[in-house]
């Protein structure tokens, strides 16, 4: 193989397990500034299969950023700079959450883990992670935190699908039955420190694994020598979309709040002051300026990121991020003006063509995570 | 990699058969390689008169559209409606049961490549 470097690719940072996604043929392109795996050998179908029907699929999300919250203040940091209700946790729990602007539109989205008292971790989006660290810092002069970046020094594994806990609790040294849907416990895996919480960007139960670099190859070896199934990005959109979850750059941007995104279900107007809040309830007060809505072709055709979405013929919105379900078909999540949320006749314009749809819900396909 | 040494390639990566005076065209193996899982196929249709280099078909994998050209020219007279159930023939057999269209020749042809030239192509 060769293994030559191109400028380009020279710019691109590795996760410690790029020499693994090369030993297993993966296909790498940039991503988010990474070289990371779109597929393997087997191919984004057969990978999407693989988890779907019950194996364990490996992902190597390291690309995403996690950042140490802690002090005295970490609670009132993190009520101010995030949307959703932070006293509401409990130790050992994660919400999804997010960060806003001032004027309500989203910075990204994340999850908050409470470790203890005081003590928070942030995961974050790869993409956003030099934006959201910078404006972290720069709210957390006025409390008493320490806000660290340690996205260089984490590996982030996802192990999703039927059989995953069965799976790693071999490795585990403690009872992973204990941890429920959006909760995680620190403990030993393969006899390294982790931090494993029953969290997911795919549908089914799972758990998403927090690693030192340094023990990345080690529990990667052990999971996949003992069949784990390696995914790549491709296979990972095709999961995450199916559930309908936002992805940051799609569904939501810093062109719209919580409103639009339909993602009022974290953002706690009750809570207290928090960065966004107003210019979220004005919004809330004076309508969305377009909805996030669900369609499923009944047509041919895939609706795909960016066609156009019509309503009795007019235009209306666009594809935020669409795909050929092979259990659903042709599904999609698209804006559209608010007054075509319930009421039109939907199609989507494929290559100039009207393509009838109708509006459906989400997710897609039956969700089997562990509730 | 196959490059069927009976049949005629272009640098887009379709290949075409020439029978008397129908054509039947798909895309190369390495087409379907580099696309990776095609799960639809957009046909053209029947009787639709295609110059040489005409986009006469879609071809859509999990991540990317790609249009596919007209090798020769002619009118369609028959379609491989299979691909609409079973797109996925294209990558298990691109060269026979993954077939997309097939002309009656009118004489028009872009520059069409031998199985050697062809290979030599991807080799560069």
């Amino acid at each position: 193989m060769n293994e030559s470097v191109t400028p380009e690719e020279n710019r691109l940072a590795l996760t410690p397990l790029h020499a693994e996604h090369i030993r297993l043929g993966g296909k790498m392109v940039p991503f988010a500034g990474f070289d990371m795996p779109v597929q393997y050998p087997d191919g984004a179908l057969k990978e999407y299969t693989h988890v779907r029907e019950g194996s364990a699929g490996l992902f190597d999300i390291s690309h995403m950023g996690q950042v140490r919250v802690s002090g005295p203040q970490a609670l009132d940091f993190l009520q101010y700079v995030t949307t959703n209700d932070v006293s509401r946790l409990v130790d050992g729990q994660v919400q999804y959450s997010a960060l806003l602007n001032d004027t309500g539109t989203f910075i990204d989205d994340i999850t908050t883990y409470r470790i203890g008292e005081g003590q928070y971790y942030l995961c974050i989006n790869a993409a956003n992670r030099h934006k959201d660290v910078a404006h972290l810092l720069r709210e957390a002069a006025g409390f008493d935190v320490t806000v660290v970046d340690e996205s260089d020094d984490t590996t982030l594994l996802a192990l999703q699908g039927a059989s995953a806990e069965l799976l790693l609790q071999a490795y585990c040294d403690i009872d992973l039955d204990g941890i429920g849907y959006y909760r995680f416990a620190e403990c030993r895996l393969a006899g390294e420190q982790a931090l494993v919480s029953r969290t997911g960007y795919t549908g089914e139960d799972g758990f998403e694994l927090y690693l030192p670099n340094a023990a990345a190859l080690k529990v990667w070896g052990a999971l996949i020598g003992d069949g784990a199934v390696p995914i790549g990005l491709a296979a990972r959109d095709m999961l995450r979309t199916e559930m309908g979850y936002a992805l940051y750059g799609h569904e939501i941007s810093d062109a719209v709040t919580p409103v639009e995104a339909k993602l009022m279900w974290i953002t706690k107007l009750d809570k207290g002051d928090f960065i966004g809040r107003e210019a979220v309830a004005a919004r809330k007060a004076e309508g969305a300026r377009q909805v996030l809505i669900a369609l499923k072709l009944t047509g041919r055709g895939i609706p795909r990121e960016h066609y156009p979405v019509l309503v009795d013929g007019e235009a209306s919105g666009e594809v935020t991020s669409g795909m050929h379900s092979p259990m659903a078909g042709g599904v999609a999540l698209a804006y559209v003006k608010p007054e075509h949320a319930s009421n039109g006749a939907l199609a989507v314009e494929i290559r100039g063509k009207a393509v009838a749809a109708e509006r459906t819900t989400t997710p897609f396909v039956r969700s089997r995570v562990r509730k | 990699m196959s490059i069927p040494a009976d049949l005629k390639y272009t640098r887009e990566h379709e290949w075409v058969r020439i029978e008397g005076d129908t054509a039947t065209f798909g895309i190369s193996d390495h087409a379907q390689e580099a696309l990776g899982d095609i799960v639809f196929v957009e046909l053209p249709e029947i009787g639709r008169v295609l110059s040489p280099g005409d986009a006469f078909a879609v071809v859509e994998s999990v991540k990317a559209v790609s249009d596919v050209y007209a090798p020769v020219g002619g009118e369609v007279i028959e379609v491989n409606e299979e691909l609409e159930g079973e797109p996925e023939k294209i990558n298990t057999d691109p060269y026979g049961s993954g077939w997309i269209a097939r002309v009656k020749v009118d004489g028009g042809s872009t520059e069409l490549l031998d199985a050697a030239a062809y290979t030599t192509f991807l080799e560069e």
